[in-house]
């Protein structure tokens, strides 16, 4: 991880997706620790079809901010536009799909104070999402200055250190997604 | 206050078993620490006199290691310290073995900012001072009522926390009779320096004979003043708070009054207990106790004597 | 580096930098120099903060049941008083002399990431005034420095106190966690040609970790705030015993941050020490490997132990007793360093400059405060004794007698290098005597406090007692004593800025890159680096060595170079 040569930005990036790491590691720790009362709600509440699939997309987003970043190297500038612009968009229906099952269950008065269970769940995903917000929103910056002009477009360095963020939100997603969704097949 | 012929109150002075174990294992580790202090302030303070510089020293030899010497300063405090764990676990298990099925004897809660103690196999409960016999094989359950308590007589050895949703154990077996102090031994909020602990280690049968006192529901009051006092009681907000047996007070938010007038204190080891104090106490408790639970009642000072003197006269 | 500067106007008095003139180039300052110095200053002022409310502490504890504070008052000091000198006094002096010295220590112009120094000094600065703005905004918080739950949940504190504790504290920390991550992406990537990781003076190497340790505990820091503020704020139930919640997972995510952030306060005055020891000895570090070898298990074992902050919460065996011997394990890489510095003054020819006898005195009394750690190691003493006056003996030990004591050697050591003049000596000796003994006489009186019983955050204790009331008095004594020395090096530090002799760019006569440019720096460090062989590249310029440096095995005394 932290071999000579590496550029700083990039070593930095890394250093800070380490240290949220911890971060979220403590919140699902904390999920785990209450599941023996959350779990049977967990399993009656929530929708790991639907919300697998809107996982599809946050993952798949992981792939085309891949292609993207391959095609900036190549200086194959419209196709790095085009990858750029659907991890955006993939991002973003992940998050539309967290919107609207929060929406379902708050409407169901499934709320973050009701319960233990409304107190993990929302607290842990719903810093998740904030995290993928702020993904969003650096990529869509990343996106303007690649369309705003010659003068103005992304460092390599800065596109790659953009990515490795957005990796790490989609890696956090897979031990979210297992651990509060898929714990009911297991038990 | 009565307890001033209370024991000192220091770790050394021992009452229980398990406070001697603590003692003994104490002193080996007074012994090792002794040896490293010594040891570095001794080579620190020969290092510097004798190497001190003086005007026209060479530059000395640059010696940068010796691998030998440095595995030995890690290998021998590893090896003392190992002693130290292995000691350690055995003391651990001697004073705090598994409790398996074994039901508590006394069951303490810590309250802000007063101690309720409930001995479950007779159903005595009483506040701020307990009795146990000596020579006895006590299990001690630890509670919190509200926030995190700790509760410490020093002299019985070690404290144990009282946390909300997590009873505790503490084994404790006194070999020493008196009286011994203690106190809440983790910060729980305006008054966690005044919430005192009153412990009486007596012989078996001077225990019974307590427990007994106890648990005697008292007589009606039978003189004005006292049928005074407990008309108030009953009618003020008392009540609210506070139990005393045989009377329509049952509330155990605050601690039982019943037997309040074989108490040596009132609020936990703040005054003396007697009928001029308790007065005071019952007209201002704030005055004694700022920030404590039992607020100032709007009493006149023949209001407050009065059930004062129906609460010493309970017996 | 060898990139052809200006040839700058050089100044031999920090006031006198042209680029430093003016409080604008001070507030939008990136220069790790400038901010250096912010961050000290400010740990400075909170110092003296600190220390009123620790000195009114230790008035109204100087005899039994004063009414001189009310208990809330008081436990609003005590809150205050730790509160502060952890993260508004320990955390800005290591990352203060850390963003200053690192660039310098390994040949760099700045750090990695300038701007972002920048933020994490401005990001601490509001924080910690954030956090005392909670006396005007309706009262302190007053539920310790580490707000255990239940008592800091709203239930037992609807005051606003606790809520400026957490996010004053949640601002800081991600001050931390940015300076944090500036720190290690500096020592990694901006090293001159030649200095590897093995060759960085060990304070470098010790930030490293320091930085290492800041970046992974501060999280737990940030979550554990997270979820008291969502249970006081939105009646979440993380902590709400009576939901199913517990109080004991706030413990463990505290502490998990709490011990290693002890450590992150540590770790940078082991550094301290170890680049003046050396110096003052005139005779290389001993057995450096060791020590970085030690610094490296430290880190590691930092994250291992937080269970002995909870020996008294019920735990199960098994879980007690691995934390117990973890907990005596760690003590190990620890006295390397004990005894390496008694190595390294061994055969040494020692000058007793003041910033030497701060050194001295850090062995003895950290290894004092280190003896009763061990204490609290050993879980039966630890049941006795947790909670009482004997924790706050060993935590004043490590943190003063170590950490301060440290901390004022480096600054009697480095105060030449920043400012450009030289601290006086005869002041410096005169307040660390003061110091010595105002230091052990208010503290050491604290272990027999614990022995008799007394527990912490008491704001008063009962008549009767007689050992309490004749200690806590020699104790407030003391306290005043050591004040009055503070206030002596308080003055030094002024008056040598004022009047102090020139210093030069190598008064110590030391080997480390900071000692090869001009005294203070300019603002770009270096015209010109020595090249570097090995960790002392001023001391191979003076002496014959091989291509490896001194690394070659012992040097012979008096080989210097013709």
């Amino acid at each position: 991880m932290k071999k000579k040569g590496m550029d700083n930005v990039i070593m930095g990036m890394l250093v800070f997706v380490a240290s949220e790491s911890i971060f979220f590691l403590l919140l699902v720790l904390a999920y785990v620790n209450f599941h023996k009362v959350t779990g049977a709600q967990a399993a009656t509440l929530l929708e790991p079809v639907k919300t697998g699939i809107f996982s599809i997309a946050l993952f798949a987003s992981s792939f085309t901010i891949w292609l993207a970043e391959k095609a900036h190297e190549k200086q194959a500038i419209a196709q790095f536009k085009m990858w750029l612009f659907s991890t955006i968009a993939l991002g973003t229906i992940f998050i539309a799909g967290q919107a609207e099952e929060y929406y379902r269950l708050i409407m169901d008065k499934i709320t973050i104070d009701r319960d233990l269970f409304g107190t993990t769940f929302f607290t842990l995903t719903g810093f998740h999402g904030l995290h993928v917000i702020i993904g969003l929103l650096m990529l869509t910056l990343i996106l303007g200055l690649s369309l705003w002009g010659r003068k103005h477009e992304p460092s390599e360095v800065g596109l790659q250190s953009v990515a490795i963020y957005w990796h790490f939100v989609d890696a956090v997603w897979v031990v979210v997604f297992s651990v509060v969704y898929l714990w009911r097949y297991v038990a | 206050m009565d307890i001033t012929n209370a024991e000192i109150t220091n770790v050394f002075n021992f009452a229980t078993t398990q406070a001697k174990a603590i003692v003994d294992l104490a002193y080996i580790h007074i012994g090792i620490c002794l040896l490293f202090l010594v040891t570095v302030v001794g080579l620190t303070a020969y290092a510097v006199l004798k190497f001190r510089h003086r005007e026209g020293d060479p530059e000395p030899e640059q010696h940068e290691g010796n691998l030998k010497l440095e595995i030995i300063w890690t290998v021998i405090p590893t090896l003392i310290f190992a002693y130290l764990g292995v000691l350690t676990g055995l003391v651990m298990y001697q004073v705090n073995p598994p409790v398996r099925s074994r039901q508590p004897d006394l069951i303490v809660t810590g309250h802000q900012f007063w101690w309720e103690y409930k001995y479950p196999k007779t159903g005595l409960v009483t506040a701020n001072e307990f009795f146990i016999p000596v020579n006895a094989d006590l299990l001690f359950e630890i509670r919190g009522a509200d926030v995190i308590h700790s509760f410490w007589v020093p002299c019985f050895g070690q404290k144990m926390d009282g946390i909300p949703g997590h009873p505790n154990k503490l084994f404790l077996k006194p070999i020493k009779k008196g009286i011994f102090l203690g106190q809440c031994a983790e910060y729980c909020g305006d008054q966690h320096g005044l919430m005192r602990i009153i412990a009486n280690v007596v012989e078996p049968k001077d225990f019974e004979k307590w427990q007994q006192s106890q648990l005697k529901v008292p007589a009606a009051p039978n003189d004005e003043a006292a049928k005074h006092g407990q008309e108030l009681f009953m009618s003020r907000t008392c009540v609210q708070c506070h139990a005393i047996a045989g009377t329509a007070a049952t509330a155990r938010v605050a601690p039982d009054l019943t037997h309040l007038a074989d108490r040596k204190s009132i609020g936990a080891g703040v005054i003396a207990n007697n009928l001029e104090n308790l007065s005071q106490w019952i007209k201002d408790p704030q005055k004694f106790k700022p920030g404590c639970y039992m607020p100032k009642m709007m009493l006149t000072e023949r209001e407050a004597h009065d059930i004062a003197y129906y609460l010493e006269n309970l017996k | 580096m060898t990139d052809s500067l200006h040839h700058h106007k050089v100044s031999n008095w920090l006031a006198e930098v042209p680029e430093y003139q003016g409080l604008w180039s001070w507030i939008t300052s990136i220069d790790h120099k400038q901010i250096g110095i912010m961050y000290i200053l400010s740990g400075i002022f909170f110092f003296v903060i600190a220390v009123g409310l620790g000195l009114t502490m230790k008035l109204q504890l100087c005899v039994p049941m004063n009414h001189m504070l009310t208990q809330s008052t008081y436990n609003q000091i005590f809150t205050m008083h730790g509160t502060t000198m952890v993260f508004l006094v320990g955390m800005p002096l290591i990352f203060g002399t850390g963003v200053y010295l690192t660039p310098l220590m390994i040949g760099a112009r700045d750090m990695a990431f300038p701007r972002l120094n920048a933020f994490g000094f401005w990001v601490f600065l509001f924080g910690a005034i954030f956090l005392y703005f909670s006396f005007l905004g309706g009262g302190a918080p007053s539920g310790g420095w580490f707000s255990y739950v239940p008592l800091t949940s709203k239930a037992y504190s609807s005051g606003t106190g606790i809520d400026y504790w957490a996010l004053s504290l949640f601002v800081t920390g991600i001050g931390s966690v940015a300076t944090g991550v500036n720190l290690i992406v500096t020592i990694l990537g901006l090293r001159a040609p030649g200095m590897t990781l093995q060759r960085v003076p060990l304070f470098v190497w010790m930030m490293l970790f320091t930085a290492i340790l800041t970046v992974l505990a501060l999280p737990a820091l940030n979550a554990v705030i997270v979820m008291l503020e969502f249970d006081r704020f939105m009646s979440t139930h993380f902590f709400e015993t009576a939901s199913g919640g517990s109080a004991l997972l706030y413990q463990n995510y505290f502490w998990f941050f709490g011990h290693s952030e002890v450590y992150i306060l540590i770790l940078p005055a082991f550094g301290w020490v170890t680049e003046t020891i050396p110096v003052f000895s005139r005779k290389a570090l001993y057995g450096a490997g060791f020590v970085s070898a030690s610094t490296v298990a430290i880190g590691f074992l930092s994250f291992g132990v937080w269970i002995h902050h909870m020996f008294t919460t019920g735990l199960s065996f098994a879980v007690l007793y691995i934390f117990s011997l973890s907990s005596l394990i760690i003590a190990v890489p620890t006295g390397i360093k004990v005894w390496t510095w008694i190595a390294t003054m061994w055969g040494g020819t020692i000058k007793l400059t003041t910033s030497m006898l701060y050194s001295i005195a850090f062995i003895i009394q950290f290894t004092i405060g280190g003896l009763g750690g061990i204490t609290f190691a050993v879980i039966p003493l630890d049941w006795q004794l947790t909670d009482s006056y004997f924790v706050v003996a060993h935590l004043h030990y490590v943190l003063v007698g170590g950490f301060l004591f440290a901390f004022i050697s480096g600054v009697y050591y480095w105060y030449p290098k920043v400012t450009g003049r030289m601290l006086s000596e005869t002041l410096g000796k005169i307040h660390f005597w003061i110091m010595v003994v105002g230091f052990n006489g208010t503290f050491f009186v604290m272990h027999f406090l614990g022995l008799y019983g007394m527990p912490r955050r008491v704001w008063t204790y009962p008549h009767g007692m007689p050992v309490l009331a004749s200690l806590n008095m020699i104790s407030c004594i003391f306290a005043f004593v050591l004040a009055a020395s503070i206030l002596i090096f308080a003055f030094n530090l002024v008056y040598s800025f004022l009047k102090g002799k020139i210093a030069g760019d190598n008064p110590w006569e030391a080997w480390t890159l900071e000692w090869a440019t001009t005294s203070p720096p300019h603002p770009e460090n270096f015209e010109r680096l020595p090249p570097v062989h090995s960790r002392r590249p001023l001391w191979d310029l003076t002496h014959d060595v091989g291509e490896n440096g001194s690394e070659s095995g012992d040097m012979k005394a008096g080989e210097q170079k013709a």
